[in-house]
C-alpha cells in the first residue's frame, strides 16, 4: 500500500505515488532550470507540461487506473528524455573547449581540457577554490568543501594546501574569465547565456529557498549521511548507545522499583517512592518511566531512522508517543502535588511524664536494636507491637531531638514528649502522630532515651517527630553519656568534652543547670604552651 | 570524440530542416513528428523538439492552433507559414548543393580506391 499525493499540470489533476512524485518533482526542477526564465522558456516549459499530462493520461485510460507510479514516470522521462540528451542548437562548440554530449545511456565522462583552473568569485566561501576546483572537475564544489573540512579537523592538513591553491590559482574576473573557467567558448552566444543564466539564478534563488526549507527536515537525515560522512555517522552512534543505555538505564530502575513496591526488597531503590501508598506508588513509577524514556526512546528512533536509512515513523505512532509522555509528565506533576498534600497537616501530641529526683542525673541512649542475650522477643515486651517480616526499617524512625529546661529548684522534675506527625486532614495527622511509642525509661540511678521511636503499625513515612524536654530543677547535677550526643539540642556536648584532657576517650561529660539552661561543669585544661 | 563532435553538428543542422520538411507536409502535432523522424531514423527525444518548435515559431517559420483532444489536455497543432515555406524553399536548394559536394567528394575517393 502506498500513499499518493494529488497534483495538477496545468490544471489538470493526477493521483501519483509519493515515491514516483519525488522523482517527476526534480526532473521538473532540472527541465525548468535547464530552461532558464526567458517569454521564451515559458513557453517551452509549457508544452513539454503539457506534453508529460498527455503522456500520463494515456497512461490511466490504457492502464485502467488511477495512480501514476515510478514507472510511468521514469517511462515518461525517457521518452520526453533527460536536459543531458536535449540537442540544443546554442550549445558552445568551438576550438578549444568543447564538452561531450551524454548519449541517453552513456556514462558521463569528464568535463575536461580547454577549461582554464581559476578562482570563482561567485561562488566563494573563502575564496573560492573549491567551486574553481569544481568547475575544473566538474565536481559539485560542496563535496570539495566537505573534504577540506574533515582534512582540517584531521590534523589541519587541508589548510596548507588550500592557502597555496588559493595563491596559484588566479581570479575569474572578467566575464570572459569566468567562460574560460566553466569551458565555455567566449563567444556572442554565451555572453548572452551566462548573463541569462546570471538573471535567472538571482532570481529563482528565491523561490528556491522555500522549497529547500520545506524538504530541509526531510533531507537531515540525507545531509548526515553524505554531508557529514564519517565524523556525523560516528557521533549519530555514539549518541545511539548513549541513548540506548539510557533507555536501559530506566528500564532497569523501573523494574527493580516495581519490584520494591510489591515487597520484593533490593538495593536498587528509589526513596521518593516509599512516600506514595502502593497503588499509587505503581502509577507514579509508570508516569516517571514514561516521562523519562520517552524522550529517549524518541532520539534512540531517529538516530535508527538516520544510521540506517529506513522509513520515517508512522506519524500515528509518533502522535501517540508524544500524547503519551504529556499524559505521563502530567502524571508525576500529579503524583508530586498528591504525595506533598499528605503533608499539609501537622498534629502535635504532647505528653507529660514524672521523673524521680536524683542527687545526680545520669542520660544516656540505648539502642533498641541491640537485643540482650536471654531478652526474647525484646520489641514486643518492651513495647507491645508486632513487626511482620518487613525491614524494621519501616517502624523504627529517629527524629528525635532532646532538650534540657530548667525548672524552680523546688519543682518536680518531668520530662516532657510531643509527637507529631503529618497528613493531609488534622484528623490524619493526628492518627499518625497517635502511633508513635516513645518513653524514656528510669532504671536505678539514669534515665534510659531508647535510640528509635516505634510506630504501633507501619504507616507512610509522614514526618513523624518526636521532641523531648527534659525539665529539671536548678542547680541539678546532670551527666550525659556519650552516644546521646546526636539527640541534644541547644548544648554544645562537643565543646564541653574537648575539656577533658583525654577528650576522645572521653565517656561522659559534668554539666550543671542553671537558669540558663545546662552548663559543662569541667573546667577547660589550660593550653601547655601558656605563658 | 572529434568524430562525435562533427556527427553532433551535422545532426543539429539537418534538425531543424526536416523538421520544417515535415510540418510542410500538413497540420501536424509534436508527438507525431517524433514518430516522423523514428520513420526517418532521425532519433531525438522530445525534449529536444519543444524548444526548437517554440524557437521556430518565434522567428515566424511556423504557427500553430489548439485542438481539444479527447484524452488530455489541448494540443498544438503546428503548420508552416509563408515564411516558413520561403525558408525551406532556401534550405532545399542548400541541401541539393551540399549533397552534390559531398557526393562530388566522395566520388573522388572512391574514383582513387579502384
Amino acid at each position: 500500500m502506498n500513499k499518493t499525493i494529488i497534483i495538477n499540470i496545468n490544471s489538470i489533476v493526477f493521483h501519483i505515488e509519493e515515491d514516483a512524485y519525488d522523482v517527476l518533482r526534480s526532473y521538473m526542477i532540472d527541465i525548468k532550470k535547464h530552461f532558464g526564465n526567458t517569454p521564451e522558456s515559458k513557453e517551452i516549459l509549457e508544452d513539454i507540461e503539457n506534453r508529460i499530462a498527455e503522456m500520463f493520461s494515456e497512461r490511466i485510460h490504457t492502464g485502467r487506473k488511477e495512480v501514476i507510479n515510478l514507472e510511468d514516470v521514469q517511462q515518461v522521462i525517457e521518452q520526453m528524455g533527460r536536459v543531458s540528451d536535449f540537442e540544443e542548437n546554442d550549445e558552445p562548440i568551438g576550438a578549444e573547449g568543447f564538452r561531450q554530449e551524454r548519449r541517453a545511456g552513456q556514462a558521463p565522462h569528464l568535463e575536461y581540457v580547454g577549461k582554464k583552473l581559476m578562482r570563482d568569485p561567485d561562488d566563494k566561501i573563502l575564496g573560492g577554490v573549491c567551486s574553481g576546483l569544481g568547475h575544473y572537475f566538474g565536481i559539485e564544489p560542496v563535496w570539495l568543501r566537505v573534504l577540506l573540512a574533515l582534512f582540517f579537523l584531521l590534523g589541519g592538513s587541508g589548510v596548507l594546501v588550500y592557502i597555496i591553491l588559493w595563491i596559484v590559482m588566479p581570479l575569474a574576473e572578467t566575464r570572459a574569465d569566468k567562460m574560460a573557467m566553466r569551458g565555455e567558448n567566449p563567444n556572442l552566444q554565451n555572453f548572452k547565456k551566462s548573463f541569462d543564466e546570471e538573471l535567472k539564478s538571482f532570481s529563482q534563488n528565491f523561490s528556491e529557498t522555500g522549497e529547500r526549507i520545506n524538504r530541509g527536515a526531510r533531507n537531515a537525515g540525507n545531509l548526515v549521511n553524505a554531508g557529514l560522512g564519517f565524523i556525523g555517522k560516528m557521533i549519530a552512534w555514539v549518541m545511539l548507545i548513549f541513548a540506548s543505555l539510557n533507555i536501559l538505564g530506566l528500564f532497569i530502575v523501573f523494574v527493580f522499583s516495581l519490584m520494591n513496591i510489591f515487597g520484593l526488597e533490593n538495593p536498587i531503590y528509589f526513596p521518593p517512592l516509599e512516600l506514595l501508598a502502593t497503588n499509587d506508588a505503581l502509577i507514579a513509577l509508570i508516569f516517571g518511566f514514561l516521562a523519562m524514556g520517552i524522550p529517549f526512546l524518541a532520539l534512540f528512533l531517529w538516530l535508527i531512522r538516520i544510521l540506517f536509512k529506513t522509513d520515517k515513523l508512522n506519524s500515528y505512532l509518533s502522535l501517540t508517543m508524544f500524547a503519551v509522555w504529556i499524559v505521563s509528565i502530567i502524571g508525576v506533576i500529579y503524583y508530586c502535588i498528591y504525595a506533598s498534600m499528605d503533608f499539609r497537616e501537622k498534629s502535635t501530641i504532647n505528653v507529660q511524664r514524672d521523673i524521680q529526683p536524683r542527687e545526680i542525673y545520669y542520660f544516656m541512649e540505648k539502642d533498641i536494636r541491640a537485643l540482650d542475650a536471654g531478652e526474647k522477643d525484646s520489641l514486643r515486651s518492651k513495647f507491645n507491637i508486632q513487626p511482620n517480616g518487613k525491614d524494621l526499617r519501616n517502624y523504627l524512625h529517629n527524629d528525635i531531638a532532646i532538650y534540657f529546661e530548667s525548672i524552680d529548684s523546688l519543682s518536680q522534675p518531668y520530662i516532657q514528649y510531643s509527637y507529631s506527625a503529618k497528613g493531609k486532614t488534622y484528623q490524619l495527622a493526628a492518627e499518625r502522630a497517635h502511633n508513635i511509642v516513645y518513653e524514656a525509661i528510669q532504671e536505678n540511678e539514669g534515665v534510659l532515651f531508647p535510640s528509635h521511636f516505634l510506630l504501633k503499625q507501619s504507616t507512610l513515612d509522614r514526618d513523624h517527630q518526636v521532641r523531648v524536654t527534659v525539665h529539671l530543677p536548678q542547680g541539678a547535677h546532670v551527666i550525659l553519656q556519650r552516644g546521646i550526643e546526636n539527640k541534644l539540642r541547644d548544648i554544645s556536648y562537643k565543646k564541653c568534652r574537648d575539656n577533658y584532657p583525654d577528650s576522645r576517650q572521653q565517656k561522659y561529660t559534668d554539666w550543671v543547670m542553671t537558669k540558663t539552661g545546662l552548663s559543662c561543669s569541667q573546667q577547660p585544661t589550660p593550653e601547655e604552651d601558656e605563658e | 570524440m572529434i568524430a562525435e563532435n562533427t556527427q553532433t553538428q551535422m545532426r543539429k543542422g539537418i534538425l531543424e530542416y526536416c523538421i520544417l520538411s515535415i510540418i510542410s507536409r500538413g497540420e501536424i502535432y509534436a508527438s507525431d513528428i517524433i514518430a516522423e523522424l523514428k520513420k526517418a531514423r532521425l532519433l531525438v527525444v522530445e525534449g529536444t523538439l519543444y524548444p526548437l518548435l517554440t524557437r521556430l515559431k518565434n522567428n515566424g517559420l511556423l504557427s500553430y492552433t489548439w485542438k481539444e483532444s479527447s484524452s488530455g489536455p489541448p494540443r498544438k497543432y503546428y503548420q508552416i507559414t509563408d515564411e516558413g515555406r520561403d525558408v525551406l524553399a532556401r534550405l532545399d536548394i542548400t541541401w541539393r548543393e551540399l549533397v552534390f559536394a559531398v557526393e562530388t567528394s566522395l566520388q573522388a575517393k572512391t574514383d582513387e580506391e579502384h
